[in-house]
């Protein structure tokens, strides 16, 4: 029997902090997953239905949040806002810096596909009586869901990948982890590698429930 | 009492002046037509009467009532006015079936039953009941017009509103819509038709009203404005028309 490598062993002996790891790598991208798919839905349907004013302020947040690092905001909230005497968890501060940033790239996403929407058809429910909410829920929030899904799940992925940006406010995930393993036995190349290949295994299932998701959803021509 | 009243409706759109003061009556089991050239304001003038365009000045009473006054429930008329729109306009996420119940079950408050009940008693009307479980995309448009005349009809409205609905048909389809609103107007479904097309407008209308750069130059039946009318504008609109005779 051929002896286990240190790296091995190593990964033996960390397995249940690998494990919580992975959990709370799990934990995040879920939370932020549901999160910034309704806030995306929330900014969407102000900029569709709101008033002038409100759409150029929800503009503004979609363009701030897209155009800014997400790293700024989690360390400004990690970082920046005790000196304001404001502690929050690193989870916390996860879930609220993530859930702006992808609810800012979903409502884009949204809004792109309603701009490629046939406009008579919104005319049309505003004639049979229907309100903008109305049609809002009814015909625009049915039709651009559909037409988003490919960025929707691409975003999921993202949020996936970029959870692993976390551990720099002290959020124990998977990637925070492996980080651990490779500075106790310095075998970085390993680590960095296994950490590849374990985001890749999670992403490919995203991604094969994506397309099975899309095949479900489309319509027939 | 007429079921629709225009006096003196006005529209602008940037200082251009597009219906200059229209006057016409639309009494209930009525069917008017509304032609003239490009441009002249006619879809304008069908789009302000359930004000999807917002009137300059000027009264549309429907049922007696200023509705483009204020304090009135649009909502609420528009449920009382089936639109039919040159593109169909069908909702094309959901089925034949589904376009036509979502206006019943979300507006009318039916029960999903009821609503299914109904769109297929008013599919079968026009022949479209086979069609049902069908998305609009998997229509020809000739289907798709008529699916979305079933829409606008189910409502029970108290008139029908048709803007152009068969300006994008080739004459095949068109035949087949102008078939299914010729049966309307022998039932004594109350509507205003904008169209360019003579052959829809000899058969379903009681009355044309022709308007020529936002006035309405006549009102009259189809053969007097059709064949050698005094008005050289008139006449040269429906030169092409003397084989309708």
């Amino acid at each position: 029997m051929t002896p286990m490598t240190p790296f091995i062993r190593d990964l033996a002996a960390y397995w249940p902090q690998i494990l919580t790891g992975l959990e709370n790598t799990l934990l995040l991208t879920g939370i932020i997953s549901v999160t910034g798919f309704l806030g995306g839905i929330a900014v969407f349907y102000l900029t569709v239905v709101s008033g002038k004013r409100c759409r150029k302020w929800t503009e503004r947040y979609i363009s701030f949040f897209i155009g800014t690092p997400l790293l700024v905001h989690l360390f400004l909230m990690y970082y920046g806002l005790p000196e304001l005497g404001v502690r929050l968890s690193p989870l916390l501060v996860s879930v609220i810096g993530f859930t702006l940033n992808v609810s800012a790239y979903n409502a884009r996403y949204l809004t792109t596909a309603y701009n490629g929407l046939d406009q008579m058809e919104i005319e049309a429910a505003g004639a049979q009586g229907f309100t903008l909410p109305e049609t809002f829920r009814f015909v625009i929030l049915p039709q651009a869901l559909r037409f988003s899904v490919p960025s929707l799940t691409n975003q999921v992925i993202q949020n996936l990948k970029d959870t692993s940006v976390a551990f720099l406010i002290q959020y124990n995930d998977f990637f925070s982890q492996i980080q651990e393993i490779a500075s106790t036995n310095f075998e970085f190349f390993k680590a960095y590698v296994l950490a590849g290949l374990v985001y890749l295994a999670l992403v490919s299932l995203v991604v094969a429930a994506a397309r099975a998701l899309e095949r479900r959803i489309v319509l027939p021509t | 009492m007429a079921l629709i009243e225009v006096k003196n409706l006005v529209k602008r759109f940037d200082g251009h002046t597009v219906l200059k003061g229209i006057n016409v009556e639309l009494h209930e089991g009525q069917v008017k037509v509304v032609m003239g050239p490009s441009g002249c304001g006619k879809s304008t003038f069908l789009r302000c009467l359930n004000l999807l365009v917002q009137p300059t000045s000027g009264q549309i009473l429907f049922k007696g009532e200023d509705i483009a006054g204020p304090g009135v429930d649009i909502r609420k008329v528009r449920q009382d006015i089936g639109f039919v729109f040159q593109h169909f306009a069908l909702y094309s996420h959901l089925t034949v079936q589904d376009n036509v119940t979502l206006g019943l079950r979300k507006l009318r408050k039916m029960t999903a039953r009821q609503a299914s009940d109904k769109a297929s008693h008013e599919l079968e009307r026009v022949g479209m009941f086979e069609y049902r479980h069908r998305y609009p995309a998997q229509l020809s448009g000739g289907q798709k017009q008529r699916a979305a005349i079933v829409r606008a009809l189910a409502m029970d409205p108290s008139v029908l509103f048709l803007d152009e609905p068969t300006s994008s048909l080739d004459p095949e389809m068109s035949r087949e819509v102008v078939s299914v609103i010729n049966k309307l107007y022998l039932e004594n479904v109350t509507m205003f038709c904008v169209t360019h097309d003579p052959h829809l407008a000899k058969y379903i209308s009681d009355s044309i009203v022709f308007i020529d750069e936002g006035v309405v130059l006549e009102e009259n039946i189809a053969e007097r404005l059709f064949y050698d009318h005094p008005n050289p504008r008139i006449r040269e609109f429906f030169l092409g028309v003397i084989d309708l005779k």
